[in-house]
């Protein structure tokens, strides 16, 4: 009894909870239920709602630590079966790309009357310090040495090297060692295109082009034919840059019409260029031939840079005294009169045989059976030698 | 013996309070809260709060309410009081009065005030007829009280006469 009175309080307390218990052991709630049941359900549920938040919270730990043991290996399996649907997915889209390219060069082969063969980009350069490609195409398929590669919307490049049975190596126009010939489809201005050293720039750089020649920007540049290799009319690129150089000539910088970072299927050129024939047709040919219709065709541009002649032209190389040339001289560079020959002017026999637009079977005595007789201005460059020491 | 003395007079007031001598309503006198009331400034809080609960509890079994209200409330009035009575000199008449008076007050308040709530009808209650229950509890109480000290000493002197 003592006690109870030290803890009369608790007594109290206890007291006071017990008739409250008694008390909602009959007071039913507005929804019909007594309220013991109600306050009891209520103050259970919510000790069910921590064991449930205790026991979950240990499931989860167990599932996202101990359960995870199985996990690791299907994240493997999984990763490894996403890796090989994102190849799959890359395939897929490099087959896409190439039919596209593929249905291009089909239009375009039906489109140009020269004789080509279709190939396949497999390869770029293995340096990275020239622009070259390699194709699926070689000897096997009538490839050549200094044949003419080109794609749908403009030239690509030439073979280089002697290509062995099923591959060829091809350095791209954008090569510093690459030269092509060329003219200004506006006004016939010609000159020599050439790949530039400046990546960051434009990369390519018509030179020869005298400071009163007619160049501005935005002139598409087309091949000439004069270098023999590539043939007349197709597009090179737009001019995109054209200043008054410091010396004679100017300082115009060229935007190719080639995209060579999505080349994938490109056609060589099988026919050597003929200076004097119709322009092939297609779409990435020039819509009329310079040389005809222009009176200061080549000629007229190499009229007019009177420092061309004396350009210091390396042996089958560009003129500027660089590691060896890839492309032959152009023509410009070179006093040459046939580009420069009016319409109605006679034309060498040599120039204009039968066998040029059907080159199929050349005279015995002329080099590779799918190349025609060179014209004989194109003949020094084409006939020049690689200096020694030359890269390929 | 102390509780066996209190169980005795609670079982007496329910017997009093519930017999048709006070009517169907027991006259408007809650005898039950005398008793606590006493026991409690009597024997303290803790006598008086375990008084209070049985007797409170005793009155709501033998009636058609809600058992357990009028534990709460006769529970409050007896810790009440014997908390009063354990502090303060309730010795006098006038101050058992007021206890009583307080006592009964508090009283009809929780018991009207829990009923208000079980039964969620508001506080609308027959706040003067509390009143004037606890009131007339009071009066007899405290008179009963009164009469409860005065007859121990008036057998004292009786039997002190007639040693003499």
């Amino acid at each position: 009894m003592l006690e109870i009175h030290r803890r009369t309080g608790y007594l109290l307390l206890a007291t006071l909870v017990a008739q409250v218990i008694l008390i909602s052991a009959q007071v039913r709630t507005s929804a019909g239920t007594r309220v013991l049941q109600a306050v009891t359900f209520g103050v259970f549920s919510q000790v069910q709602l921590g064991t449930a938040w205790v026991f979950g919270g240990g499931r989860s730990v167990w599932d996202g630590y101990f359960g995870l043991r199985g996990a690791h290996v299907e994240n493997l399996q999984l990763r490894q079966s996403l890796a090989q649907v994102q190849v799959k997915l890359l395939e897929q889209h490099a087959q896409a790309l190439r039919a596209a390219q593929l249905e291009k060069i089909l239009d375009l082969r039906e489109r140009t009357p020269l004789r080509t063969v279709a190939a396949t980009v497999i390869a770029g350069d293995a340096t990275g310090i020239f622009r070259t490609l390699t194709i699926d195409k070689g000897s096997s398929s009538g490839l050549r040495k200094d044949m003419a590669v080109i794609a749908p919307s403009g030239v690509v490049g030439r073979i280089v090297e002697p290509p062995p049975l099923y591959a060829a190596k091809v350095q791209l126009l954008i090569d510093r060692e690459a030269a092509a010939g060329a003219i200004v489809e506006r006004s016939g201005v010609g000159g020599v295109v050439v790949g530039s050293d400046r990546d960051s720039e434009l990369p390519l750089d018509l030179q020869f082009v005298s400071n009163l020649s007619d160049a501005k920007v935005g002139d598409r540049l087309v091949t000439s034919g004069l270098d023999s290799i590539f043939p007349r009319g197709i597009t090179i690129g737009t001019l995109s840059l054209v200043e008054k150089g410091v010396g004679l000539y100017k300082r115009i910088g060229v935007t190719p019409a080639v995209d060579f970072a999505e080349v994938g299927a490109v056609l060589v050129v099988l026919d050597p260029p003929q200076l004097t024939g119709p322009s092939p047709a297609g779409g990435a040919f020039a819509t009329r031939p310079p040389a005809p219709t222009r009176p200061t065709a080549p000629a007229a541009g190499a009229a007019t840079t009177p420092a061309a002649p004396t350009a210091p032209l390396q042996p089958g190389g560009r003129p500027s005294g660089a590691a060896g040339p890839a492309a032959p001289r152009p023509a410009p560079a070179r006093p040459t009169p046939a580009p420069a020959t009016p319409p109605a002017s006679p034309t060498p026999p040599a120039q204009t045989p039968p066998a040029q637009t059907k080159p199929a079977q050349p005279p015995p005595a002329q080099t590779p059976p799918a190349q025609t007789p060179r014209p004989p201005t194109a003949q020094p460059a084409t006939a020049s030698p690689a200096p020694p020491g030359r890269p390929r | 013996m102390k509780g066996a003395l209190v169980g005795a007079l609670v079982i007496a007031a329910l017997a009093l309070q519930t017999s048709p001598f006070f009517g169907r309503n027991g006259a408007g006198i809650d005898l039950v809260l005398v008793v606590v009331v006493w026991a409690a400034l009597q024997f303290g809080p803790a006598s008086g709060l375990l008084t209070g609960a049985a007797a409170g509890l005793a009155q709501d079994v033998l009636s058609a309410g809600t058992i357990g209200v009028g534990g709460v409330a006769k529970t409050l009035v007896g810790f009440g009081a014997g908390v009063v009575g354990s502090q303060f000199i309730v010795a006098n008449a006038m101050t058992r009065f007021v206890v009583l008076a307080v006592g009964a007050a508090l009283n009809e308040l929780v018991f009207l005030g829990l009923y208000a709530v079980i039964e969620r009808r508001g506080f609308d209650m027959p706040w003067r007829q509390a009143g004037a229950r606890a009131l007339a509890t009071a009066v007899v109480g405290i008179a009963l009280m009164v009469a409860s000290n005065a007859i121990p000493a008036f057998l004292m002197r009786r039997r002190l006469r007639r040693g003499y």
